[in-house]
């Protein structure tokens, strides 16, 4: 609220100098990204594919916690004609900006049924 | 004359207050199908008995979990 305030620039008095797009830091946070893919692939190589997927996290300055793959399991309603999925739960510390990329690119490929991501601490 | 039936409703204490639970996971499907009933509607704060708090955190739980097909929206009664 307040430094939208004084981002302004003002017309009266001393102008006070807007906040560039750079110098707003944007911290860290913690996400949990679920990921439901294809029950046709072999989980042996649901791992490592996601690794690299997660490589443009690392590569933004975040860190994966913990990728945990919990193999095929029956969904709750049909996804694409799916009754089954691999489901993997990603954690991971990163920017926001960087986890919009992370869905994105993991929404272009088409063994990903769904993804979601959700902040665990946020209040 | 029907005698007007007294009913002293027993003080249900939030379970998630008891184990001083600060986050409801959404991945716990066997603790938020005991909210739900069979039809995979979200049980109402009287019948389950939680605090105001508690039963928002249960229903967003829920929701997530059905958006990631860990839970039915809707399921035909048997």
């Amino acid at each position: 609220m307040r430094a939208g305030y004084y981002a302004q620039p003002s017309c009266h008095g001393n102008a006070v100098a807007a906040l560039s797009p750079k110098e707003v830091k944007t911290a860290m946070r913690a996400y949990e990204v679920m990921v439901i893919l294809d029950p046709d692939l072999e989980e042996r190589t649901v791992a490592p594919s996601l690794d690299t997927y997660l490589n443009v996290v690392r590569q933004d300055g975040g860190s994966v916690e913990k990728v945990d793959v919990w193999g095929r399991r029956r969904l709750a309603y049909e996804i694409d004609k799916n009754a089954e999925g691999i489901y993997a739960v990603i954690e991971l510390q990163a920017e926001p900006a960087t986890v919009k990329e992370l869905d994105r690119q993991l929404g272009l490929n088409e063994s990903v049924l769904r993804t979601k991501v959700i902040r665990p601490d946020a209040r | 004359m029907a005698k007007p039936v007294l009913r002293k409703p027993k003080k249900k204490v939030c379970q998630f207050c008891k184990e001083k639970v600060s986050y409801v996971d959404y991945k716990d499907t066997t603790l938020l199908r005991k909210f739900i009933s069979d039809r995979g509607k979200i049980r109402a704060r009287r019948v389950t008995g939680n605090c105001v708090q508690h039963q928002r955190d249960v229903a967003t739980a829920v929701k997530n979990a059905r958006e990631v097909a860990l839970l039915p929206y809707t399921s035909t009664a048997r």
